[in-house]
């Protein structure tokens, strides 16, 4: 074998929580010579982000009996009935899903929800908790129990480390910086991954046995987002360009509280902790569209209202494009021991403090309910039948199980990436361990993206990047977001198609070999545009609402054509080719019903 | 640059350094627009995007919380994604941005941080749980999980480490980040192997080396206080076997209800 190649059991693609899980337990599990990639360190990956909590029915608090649902919580004295359970939690993920949700793949979730959480504190994760030392659990958007599970308001931050030392321990390789270019998939099977060391800009086939993506969000594609700056969707672009096909991409999340004009996020736990939403009237609006859950319904939901207000002209700010968040009826002591760091967002990014004044927001790109289709094991499917990639694995945001549906409810993500990417490392190291062998790979892989990165670094164009980058953003945000219809949506496909066009013409200005920033940022771009389009024709072709995919020119959610997965392929350079896949539901327990709230 | 006058010019002073390339470093300037709410990422983002695409630096969260982009920012460690510009202009309207000093650089902004992550790994970060696990969670008071906010926030930046004068001498020296991790351990009651951490922390790499210079307490972005854990751990390095009893005492009750005050 020459330099240009490594070899490893199993390389994952991605160090979040997802990839840091798979890592964890394939090694534990024996695999001796397993390895991460990640584009920035692995603690620098977005779930160290993720503020509000994680879900399980712990059965942890209970509402004071008598006060409400709006009214305070205190720990479920010993022996008192639970609140919650694994039933209520699923049903409230089939609900929050609009019914798009597989119910098998939402069971195995919400039941593994409690051990995943024990498991993470055995592993020394350090959770904010009740009086008598249980984890410390609040309210969630959608939510019909108190499950959110939380450190502060910093939840992520602190599974992330947590898990990262673990993969540690148990001596996970981790290829730091490293961006992974390309993914090899011939006949089916998948046999390995390209990727640069960014550091030196040498670029290596990295051949394995078993491969996995767990490389997050696109969150990136959108003007304002809550989503960090790595958050580009590269797996989701590379694994298309490879033959993979990708499910639901019309669903994407907007989070009702990103910081006006900035998206940066003001968790859910604003509101679970009992924060209201007003607009320049100071009206608690909710009041119109949500009346039984108020701030605290899903977010799709949440989104779509606030939009209502800012387009009736009941918006604040400059551009009447934001909304109020009232936190200040909390007190002091709760914000500084539960919202320490939106508290600290808000004083450095729009210099107000919570705890005085009212905080301007904005509804913000989140999160992506679809993306590469999988079965309950991280398995990638081939097609809506189900036949699957050998060899290839995926958990996260990156990957769609499917547990959101049409809308993820907040929490649920952090569990689906911990529980999906648990299971994942479990799978691959099985298949490892049962005698899967090292598949060949044909030509040069690195080779071949040698060129394209030398063709993107000599194109003499006269396009910057970011000039493109902006004008994808600007027409995802405006015929691609909360509020959709089929003009829109042609636009946005025309748009991109020149964009792509444009980007012909892009010239990196970066050429060195040397830790390339701006050589990376023009890959981002083109994988960017390459999704962009999957999620436009996806919600052109979806001429129903649904979850967070509403249409202004089709509003009702029609289950006798639409409750099917959208599973698009890649058709050379025309758009992508459609096909669908039944949602699996369980038709005695959960069949389909009117979702109000 | 173009300027259609609505907002003033600031000038932004950037370490530049290619080792391919360049025999030292230099500094480089570069004219920016001062808008509203511009941090000094942002006007790194603007001059990459727009006037130099070869300028390097490391970002992504930015709200501070991946602890991706700490630089020297006048002198001064930050993260520069939560550094509002205009705050950080003197007189004649300069910022100056370098990378975080005693590390070697990779290429401008960018530095190398393996001795940082070496030390972190040295200290083993993880929980080493006891042998008996319960079927639900170790209980912890609220109390003893405050004990560690000091602690479980940091982000791991590395502006503490390289505002180190330790630092700066020896790379030996297990620095500020991982010594403030493993107090994270060492003070956690489910933690087993406290006395062999500070046995470790004890000896001629740890926490004696620290000389109490405070610059770590004034570079943590997250207002983090590892000169204090520090004092700590050698207080409890001194009396290491009481500890450890106390540990093990404290180990027996924790699958146990906190009892209520
Ligand atoms: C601000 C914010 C707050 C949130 N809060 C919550 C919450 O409270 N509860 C909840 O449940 N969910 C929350 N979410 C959602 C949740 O954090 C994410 O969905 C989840 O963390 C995704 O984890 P992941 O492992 O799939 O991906 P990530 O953590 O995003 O990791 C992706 C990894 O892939 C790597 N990568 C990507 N592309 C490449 C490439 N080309 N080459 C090499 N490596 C690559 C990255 O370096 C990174 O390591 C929040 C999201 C945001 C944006
Ligand atoms: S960009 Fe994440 S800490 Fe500044």
């Amino acid at each position: 074998m020459d330099h240009n190649t490594i070899v490893h059991d199993i390389v994952i693609v991605g160090a979040g929580l997802a990839g840091s899980w798979a890592a964890t337990v394939a090694a534990r599990e024996g695999v001796r010579n397993v390895a991460v990639l990640s584009k920035v360190h692995p603690l620098r990956s977005h779930s160290g982000a993720a503020q509000g909590g994680i879900a399980a029915a712990l059965n942890n608090v209970r509402p004071v009996p008598g006060s409400g649902p709006e009214g305070p919580l205190e720990q479920l004295p010993e022996g008192a009935d639970p609140v919650d359970s694994v039933e209520l939690h699923i049903f409230d993920t089939i609900k929050g899903s609009d019914w798009l949700g597989d119910q098998d793949a939402i069971e195995i979730m919400c039941r593994e929800a409690v051990d995943v959480l024990y498991e993470y504190e055995h592993m020394g994760c350090v959770f904010s908790r009740t009086p008598d030392g249980r984890i410390a659990q609040r309210r969630f958007g959608g939510h019909s129990a108190p499950r959110a599970n939380y450190a502060a308001d910093w939840t992520g931050h602190v599974l992330l480390h947590t898990i990262y030392e673990q993969a540690l321990r148990h001596g996970v390789k981790f290829h730091s910086e490293w961006y992974c270019l390309d993914l090899i998939v011939e006949d089916n099977v998948c046999r390995g991954v390209v990727a640069m060391d960014i550091l030196t800009g040498k670029v290596y086939t990295l051949r394995a046995k078993a491969v996995m993506f767990a490389t997050g969000g696109y969150g990136r594609a959108y003007k304002i987002t809550s989503n960090a700056l790595a958050n580009t969707g590269d797996g989701v672009a590379i694994a298309y360009n490879a033959g993979i096909p990708l499910m639901d991409m019309e669903f994407v999340q907007f989070h009702p509280t990103g910081l006006y004009k900035h998206g940066i996020l003001m968790s859910e736990a604003c509101r679970g902790e009992g924060g209201y939403l007003l607009n320049k009237n100071l009206e608690r609006f909710m009041q119109r569209y949500a009346p039984g859950k108020m701030e605290l319904a899903p977010r799709d939901l949440v989104s779509r209202s606030e939009q209502r207000e800012i387009d009736e002209g009941r918006g604040i700010g400059e551009d009447g494009q934001g909304i109020w968040l009232d936190l200040r009826h909390l007190g002091r002591e709760k914000i500084l021991e539960r919202l320490p760091q939106v508290r600290e967002i808000a004083i450095n990014f729009v210099g107000v403090d919570p705890i005085e004044d009212l905080v301007p927001i904005q509804p913000t790109a989140h999160y992506s309910m679809g993306c590469i289709p999988t079965d309950v094991n991280g398995q990638v499917l081939a097609d809506a039948n189900g036949a699957p990639v050998v060899g290839f694995y995926a958990a996260g945001e990156v990957a769609c199980v499917s547990v959101h549906g049409a809308n993820r409810l907040g929490t649920n993500s952090l569990l689906d990436a911990s529980v999906f990417g648990r299971r994942a490392g479990h799978a691959m190291a099985q298949f490892v361990q049962s005698g899967a062998v090292l598949p060949p790979v044909a030509g040069d892989p690195a080779e071949r993206n040698r060129r394209r990165l030398c063709s993107l670094l000599d194109n003499p164009g006269s396009e910057l990047v970011e000039d493109i980058a902006v004008d994808l953003k600007t027409t995802m945000t405006n015929n691609c977001g909360i509020f959709r219809h089929a003009e829109g949506l042609k636009q946005a496909l025309a748009d991109i198609q020149a964009l792509k066009a444009r980007f012909k013409r892009a010239r990196v200005m970066d050429k060195s070999s040397r830790f390339n920033t701006d050589l990376l940022a023009a890959l981002e771009l083109e994988h960017m545009l390459t999704f962009s389009e999957v999620i436009a024709a996806t919600a052109l072709a979806r001429d129903e609402s649904r979850g967070a995919h509403y249409r202004t020119d089709f509003p009702q959610r029609d289950d006798s054509r639409w409750l099917v997965h959208t599973v698009a392929h890649k058709n050379g350079e025309d758009g992508p080719r459609l096909s669908f896949k039944p949602v699996t539901i369980n038709w005695e327990k959960y069949p389909p019903q009117e979702r109000k709230y | 640059m173009s300027n259609n006058g609505a907002y003033p010019i600031v000038t932004v002073r950037i370490q530049r350094f290619n080792p391919d390339t360049d025999k030292k470093p230099y500094l480089q300037e570069f004219q920016v627009e001062l808008k509203p709410g511009t941090t000094v990422l942002d006007a790194l983002h603007e001059i990459k995007a727009h006037q130099d695409g070869s300028v390097t630096f490391r970002r992504s969260c930015r709200h501070a919380i991946c602890g991706s982009c700490a630089m020297n920012v006048n002198g001064k460690n930050e993260l520069v994604c939560k550094a509002p510009l205009k705050e950080r202009l003197d007189r004649k309207g300069r910022v100056t941005i370098r990378p975080l000093p005693y590390l070697p650089i990779v290429k401008d902004l960018v530095v190398d941080r393996s001795s940082f992550w070496e030390q972190y790994q040295r200290v083993k970060p993880w929980l080493v749980p006891p042998e008996n696990i319960p079927e639900k969670e170790f209980r912890m008071s609220p109390e003893e999980v405050a004990a560690l906010r000091n602690a479980e926030t940091c982000i791991m930046c590395g502006a503490c480490y390289s505002s180190c004068q330790i630092i700066a001498l020896t790379k030996e020296y297990i620095g500020p980040h991982a010594l403030l991790k493993a107090f994270m351990r060492v003070m956690d009651p489910r933690d087993a192997i406290p006395g062999e951490r500070l046995a470790d922390l004890a000896g001629g790499d740890g926490v004696y080396r620290c000389r109490t210079i405070f610059n770590c307490i004034d570079a943590c972005p997250k207002g983090l206080n590892p000169t204090e854990a520090i004092e700590t751990l050698r207080k409890l390095a001194q009396k290491r076997q009481a500890f450890e009893a106390a540990r093990a005492e404290r180990q027996k009750r924790l699958s146990e209800p906190i009892p209520s005050p």
